[in-house]
């Protein structure tokens, strides 16, 4: 009869009041692994869609590092198509994609609105990135993009243009005089940032070549890698490469570009771990009150246990073995409820709001992720443990002739 | 450790042991010495409140005294660590309770078997033991029933089978005929005195019954905490 055969048994002693704390167990376990679940699929996605964005390296100037450009291109990597072979040659690398960054003004009849321009290698581009996967009407460019241009649908709507109409787009060249190029909509898209699609303008690299005067450079050449290529140290080897070949770059990684993801992860952390507290606060204060209870009701049977030899660690053991038992139940049933309610949720098509920033809402998703179940079980565990030591402690000190005549 | 196999196994020397109750001191036992020797029949006898009890939980390191000295087949019950004092009382006492004290989430069995299980017996051996010591005291066909399904005699029976089951030296027994009937009482005496002849085990009894007292061979009596009289019958 181990301490938890006995610490089992003593769990059917007041079956009304041990069901109702693994029920606790039961639903704080779930909602940790619901909540795991929904993090760790916000931040998969969060993730995703910045790499899909920002690239998972970007290479850029040295003197790009922390400042801004005063004019077009000022920090551009000249002989671009070079660099852009020489970065594709590494190891590991999938894809690199020129971008050209620019601003400009957008003029339709009366209308001029200024706009955030990017020039990009349209094939790839839609390729690797998200891009085309953006577009709500008309479609994304092709070929070498030609005269095509796509707009954010804030912006279209602002210079109340429809696909096929021309656009006269007006920007700075990099010795700064002021040069003009006609783009005809091919589409618009939804970057899913509200003050982003009121400005956003993509262009195939040519006329934006074309309109900057600026034919082989590119603002930074953005990397996607394969999958089973190392990040770290293919940047470092990107770097040397560049380096070797000519052109003083660095090569930053994804982490250090996306600031937002940084910020949306430690606010999701910080809610989640709030609420996690709470859940946490909650079990433990209800697995103190029913193992005190446990202990006051059976001080008699402790008396007794310990006049027959047990030792005081082993009336410890044995309350601490209805802790781990009733979190472990829990658990198991947790597990089950958490797989239940992530089948319905999951199959309910629930909308969720869309986040700050963001222009519309997604799918409400609750990947099942084996990190949060196994956290939840441990936090339990520890949760029960916490919980249930105090009164076993109290137990496993009581004198012997004052629990032997206890009423 | 046994010392000398002739001297006590278990002895009390000028033992005293007081209470808080409310604002006062109640001296339980006073300045006692007794030893019990092997194979000894002992009734300690004397009214409500004379100490009794107390100076059975002293002698069977239960609880600890204020002053003098309980020692157990030679060692100071005093310099023992609360897990030595466990493993004496496992290994060399068994106890026997007014209200029976068995285990309600155990079998019958599992109750006898329970102090193997603190010595470390093997399941075979002390499954064995306990449904030898459950035919000993008339209770095989029970082996199986939890306490809450037992009259009162078996389950002192039970708590009689359970005492023995690691073969002690001294089984200690505070008023246990107590909640029993007339017939059952005698029963249970009568068990317990053939336990007694049969292995050597010695018996100390708190009592007030007066069959324990005629079937005792040495009667300790016991009045405001001080041994008044000592008989060997």
């Amino acid at each position: 009869m181990s301490a938890f055969a006995l610490a089992w048994r003593s769990l059917f002693r007041q079956k009304r009041r041990s069901l109702l704390m693994i029920a606790v167990v039961t639903f704080g376990f779930a909602s940790f692994a619901l909540a795991g679940g929904f993090i760790a699929q916000s931040f998969e996605a969060l993730k995703e869609g910045t790499i899909r964005s920002v690239g998972q390296l970007q290479i850029v100037d040295r003197r790009a590092v922390g400042r801004a450009e005063e004019a077009t291109l000022e920090f551009g990597i000249p002989d671009a198509p070079r660099a852009r072979a020489v970065a594709a040659a590494q190891p590991g690398v999938a894809a690199v994609l020129p971008r050209i960054d620019f601003v400009g003004l957008a003029t339709v009849g009366a209308r001029s609105i200024p706009f955030l321009g990017i020039g990009v290698d349209p094939g790839p581009e839609a390729a690797a990135t998200l891009a085309s996967g953006l577009v709500v009407s008309g479609k994304y460019l092709s070929g070498d993009g030609g005269e095509g241009i796509v707009l954010g649908t804030g912006l279209a709507k602002a210079l109340e243009v429809k696909v096929g109409d021309r656009v006269t787009l007006l920007a700075t060249t990099p010795d700064g005089s002021l040069n003009a190029a006609d783009g005809v909509v091919e589409g618009f898209v939804d970057v899913k940032i509200k003050e982003l699609n009121d400005r956003y303008l993509a262009a195939g690299q040519k006329l934006v070549e074309n309109l900057l005067q600026s034919e082989g450079t590119a603002s930074k050449l953005v990397v996607f890698l394969r999958p089973d290529a190392d990040e770290a140290k293919t940047a470092a080897a990107l770097e040397k490469a560049m380096a070797a070949a000519g052109f003083p770059v660095t090569v930053l990684r994804w982490e250090q570009l996306a600031t937002f993801y940084g910020q949306v992860k430690l606010l999701y952390i910080g809610i989640f771990g709030f609420v996690g507290a709470v859940l946490v606060t909650i079990v433990i204060l209800a697995a103190a009150i029913v193992m005190t209870m446990a202990v006051t009701e059976r001080t008699r049977e402790i008396g007794t246990l310990r006049a027959l030899g047990t030792r005081p660690a082993g009336i410890l053991r044995m309350f601490l073995a209805e802790g781990v038992l009733i979190a472990l139940t829990g658990c198991v049933a947790g597990t089950a409820l958490a797989l239940v309610i992530r089948a319905v949720l999951n199959a309910s098509g629930i909308m969720l709001p869309p986040p700050p920033g963001a222009s519309s809402g997604t799918p409400l998703h609750v990947n099942f992720y084996l990190l949060a179940y196994v956290a939840g079980l441990v936090a339990m565990l520890a949760t029960m443990t916490f919980a249930a030591f105090f009164p076993a402690r109290r137990a496993s000190r009581v004198a012997i002739v004052d629990a032997l005549t206890h009423v | 450790m046994r010392t000398d196999p002739a001297g006590p196994l278990v002895a009390a020397d000028g033992v005293s042991r007081s209470y808080v109750l409310g604002a006062a001191r109640v001296a339980a036992v006073r300045d006692v010495s007794l030893a019990v020797r092997p194979g000894e029949f002992i009734a300690l006898q004397g009214p409500s409140g004379s100490g009794k009890s107390t100076l059975l939980n002293l002698l069977g390191l239960l609880d600890r005294p204020d002053a003098g000295e309980v020692r157990v087949e030679g060692r100071d019950g005093q310099a023992l660590s609360e897990n030595e004092r466990s493993d004496l009382r496992r290994d060399r006492f068994g106890f026997i309770f007014q209200t029976f004290n068995l285990i309600p989430v155990l079998t019958a069995e599992e109750n006898v078997a329970y102090p193997q299980v603190l010595a470390g017996a093997d399941a075979a051996a002390r499954r064995e033991r306990a449904k030898e010591l459950l035919a000993s005291v008339g209770l095989d066909s029970k082996a199986d029933v939890r306490p809450d399904l037992l009259s009162g005699g078996e389950r002192q029976r039970v708590a009689i089978a359970r005492a023995l089951a690691n073969r002690p030296a001294v089984v200690f027994a505070d008023e246990p005929t107590a909640n029993l009937d007339s017939r059952t009482a005698d029963d249970i005496l009568n068990l317990m005195r053939r336990f007694n002849e049969a292995y050597s085990v010695a018996f100390l009894f708190a009592t007030h019954d007066p069959r324990v007292v005629e079937r005792a061979r040495r009667i300790v009596r016991l009045h405001d905490g001080a041994i008044e009289s000592d008989v060997t019958t």
